[in-house]
């Protein structure tokens, strides 16, 4: 039972880690929390690896350390340190509001979870709940920042959240189909960064809210 | 020719021409090479995806590469759509891009980017449509949105950028969503089928549908259609869609709204049908009704009271998508046979409008239609065209959308659905008059001093010409062989639900252009199914009392 502990409280650290990467103020450091959030996930690949004895997940543990923990966080730091707009760092939402919130969507997912019935799930409730929650939490990110490289990190988020649920309700996949996933977000990192670079260079603002000239 | 070397040549011909393309950018080939080099491109991939059409028309569902690629009666129909679509928008992208090029609108640097994304997100499409592969269709659509973001933000205005962005991160986002929900399909299926390896293919999990969790399932297609509804631009995740169509350039926005629409669309019918067959099909149905009606509801109004052109376009499509919504919502043979077939009719309606629609930026330089006055007298065979095209979009006879439109009605009557079906009618007439208030304050008026008279070449008005024959010809007298494809596609969609395929071949007979009684006109044809069907229920509710 203590693999299944120890799982959930990996779980519970992502949600912690998650609610760093919206709240610091600048992108670069969130980077380095995204790094820091995709190795507690690494981490929960591997207690899940040894708790349900499946090698397969082991090859997942590899080959997200190598996308998640080191080329995505260094594609992002590259590419965002080389643009700042002080005047759209921060949020919508204070940070305090923005941690009530998550305790919601965490409680919701919950008892969306809840009635799903299959047998190797009866300890790990918690962290079905969790990735759920961690999805949605990357979707609170996006719509509660202004700076449009934060809404980047929204995105890594609600991804890391999917991939959680996929290694907990179907690690037997076939590591093709995790390499194919995970190629796909490194591909979209890296068009956000370039029409980020783009909008920064055309308009010199990364304010989400100065983005407006096309409405109704 | 053996499947897979089929399935190899099909994927490779777009991929291979977006290479082609790329590198000509790269090397500052002249202009003509790289046209050259799109035009090959698009012809070879409208000869080889009809000859798979063909192909699958003759010899029934095709499976190959360890079930990865996999093409049936429901796909074939969007890869007719796609081959015909990609290379009409192609040719005319030659003349519309030339132009552009001429008027230094974009760089030759810039025509090779455009090029070389244009066949590259036909890949991606084409990737969708032909994938088995339940994550790898997720994943296919995701590098559609990556492939024509590009394509979105071309001119690189400060609007188009803007849209661009939108769309990319919208887009993404709500493709998320649809991870989360092939997650949970794919899931539960590696848990209860008996051979776990096999739970990624859509065409396995369907034999093994009544295995799988309700609640799970439940949830699944909650996520499915938010997130693919958010690519087929379903109200109210269709936020990106008016912005991304207007800010491209029109032959993308025409391959957007036609055929990227389409995709997010089949793979949405792709998971309604296997939930169907998990959970019974009111839920989904249910929810495609809901979202379809909003959809028709708010594009309608929002179609009345705009100014920009390509935006009312754009959110016709939304329009257009609800209501193939409502009609795989209301289901039977009839609904998802006019979801099928307005799904066919949209695409070439729309693509002839946007096309139109680029005309007239050529010619006017703008899309507001407080400016853009008298086409039909600047340049009147586009202007006649775009006029027709506009009617034919708000469902008048003789043209093919009146056909799906009447048959959606028809199908929420027999369903019993009689007040959805007012309600329909109500928000169609205004649609409508939006697009008659467009041609009144574009096509009609005069010609203003500034503008020259006199068409753009050939290449910008024969695409709208073939498009107009087209739409004349499905409202008239659909081919044989595409009420075939139709056919196949909606007994796919009903999945082995034998009292609705007999009804299916009884349909079959009262289409205008069925074999016997040619001469009957299209009117009388759809009078006559109209005659029919209100005995049928008369009949039927009869039988109940």
């Amino acid at each position: 039972m203590t693999g299944t502990l120890l799982v959930n409280n990996l779980a519970g650290l992502m949600i912690v880690t998650s609610m760093m990467v919206i709240a610091a103020r600048k992108p670069t450091v969130s980077a380095g929390l995204y790094a820091l959030q995709s190795l507690v996930l690494v981490g929960i690949f591997l207690s899940l690896a040894s708790l349900f004895d499946a090698h397969e997940l082991y090859m997942w543990s590899i080959s997200a350390f190598i996308t998640k923990v080191v080329l995505v966080p260094l594609i992002m730091y590259r590419a965002f340190r080389k643009m700042a707009d002080p005047k759209a760092d921060g949020g919508v939402l204070s940070t305090a509001v923005l941690i009530m919130i998550a305790a919601i969507i965490v409680l919701i997912s919950y008892f969306a979870t809840k009635p799903v019935q299959l047998p190797m799930l009866t300890d790990l409730k918690p962290v079905l709940a969790v990735s759920l929650g961690h999805f949605l939490i990357g979707l609170l990110c996006i719509v509660s920042q202004r700076n449009i490289l934060k809404q980047v990190f929204g995105y890594c988020l609600m991804e890391n959240g999917a991939h959680l649920t996929l290694a907990l309700l179907a690690y037997k996949a076939p590591e093709l189909v995790e390499i194919g996933i995970a190629t796909d977000s490194i591909f979209a990192v890296i068009i956000m960064a370039l029409m980020a670079r783009r909008i920064y260079r055309t308009m010199n603002t990364l304010d989400v809210q100065k983005l407006i000239s096309l409405k109704g | 020719m053996d499947t897979f070397t089929l399935f190899i040549i099909l994927l490779a011909i777009p991929l291979l021409t977006a290479l082609a393309a790329f590198t000509c950018q790269l090397l500052g080939t002249p202009r003509a090479v790289l046209t050259a080099v799109h035009s090959v491109g698009s012809t070879l991939l409208l000869l080889v995806s009809l000859f798979a059409v063909w192909t699958v028309y003759q010899q029934g569902e095709l499976l190959a590469g360890h079930n990865w690629l996999h093409l049936d009666g429901l796909s074939s129909l969007f890869l007719a759509i796609l081959g015909v679509i990609g290379f009409i928008t192609g040719i005319y992208s030659i003349g519309y891009m030339n132009h552009e090029l001429e008027e230094g609108e974009v760089s030759l640097k810039s025509l090779g980017t455009y090029y070389g994304f244009f066949h590259l997100f036909l890949f991606t499409m084409l990737l969708v449509i032909t994938s088995n592969n339940l994550i790898l269709m997720w994943a296919a659509i995701e590098a559609t949105t990556l492939s024509s973001a590009f394509l979105v933000g071309l001119y690189g205005q400060q609007s188009s950028l803007e849209a661009a962005w939108k769309y990319i991160i919208i887009c993404t986002v709500g493709v998320a969503f649809g991870l989360y929900g092939t997650v949970l399909v794919y899931a539960n299926a590696a848990n209860v089928m008996p051979n776990p390896g096999d739970a990624i293919f859509w065409s396995e999990v369907l034999k093994h549908a009544s295995l799988l969790d309700s609640s799970l399932m439940h949830l699944a297609f909650i996520f499915v259609l938010i997130g693919f509804g958010t690519k087929t631009g379903l109200f109210p995740m269709h936020a990106w869609l008016p912005d991304a169509h207007s800010e491209a350039p029109s032959p993308t926005s025409a391959l957007l709204s036609a055929v990227l629409l389409n995709c997010a669309l089949l793979v949405i019918i792709r998971y309604a049908i296997l939930i169907s067959a998990a959970i019974g099909p009111e839920f989904p149905q249910g929810l495609l009704l809901v979202f379809g009606l909003l959809s028709v509801a708010v594009a309608a109004f929002l179609i009345l009271v705009q100014r920009d052109m390509k935006r009312l376009l754009a959110y016709s499509s939304v329009e257009n998508m609800g209501l193939i919504a409502v009609a795989l919502g209301i289901g039977g043979p009839l609904g998802i046979f006019a979801a099928m077939l307005h799904t066919l009719n949209h695409s070439l309606g729309k693509t002839l409008l946007f096309c139109g629609s680029g005309n007239v930026l050529l010619k006017y330089g703008t899309r507001d239609m407080n400016a853009v006055k008298g086409l039909l007298r600047v340049a009147p065979l586009s202007g006649a065209l775009f006029a027709g095209g506009a009617l034919a979009l708000g469902g008048m006879p003789p043209f093919n959308l009146f056909l799906s439109e009447f048959m959606t009605v028809t199908a929420g009557i027999r369903a019993g659905h009689l007040w959805l079906v007012l309600l329909l009618l109500a928000l169609l007439t205004i649609v409508l008059a939006g697009l008659v208030r467009m041609i009144v304050m574009s096509v009609l008026g005069k010609q203003p001093d500034n503008v020259s008279k006199g068409e753009l070449g050939w290449q910008t008005t024969a695409p709208l010409a073939v498009l107009m024959v087209l739409m004349v010809l499905m409202g008239t007298h659909i081919p044989q062989p595409l009420q075939q494809l139709l056919k196949q596609a909606t007994t796919i969609v009903l999945n082995g639900d034998q009292a609705g395929i007999s009804e299916l071949h009884a349909l079959e007979q009262q289409l205008p252009g069925a074999t016997n009684g040619a001469e009957k006109t299209a009117l009388n044809t759809v009078l006559n199914t109209a005659t029919n069907t209100a005995s049928h229920s008369s009949a039927q509710e009869m039988s109940r009392e």
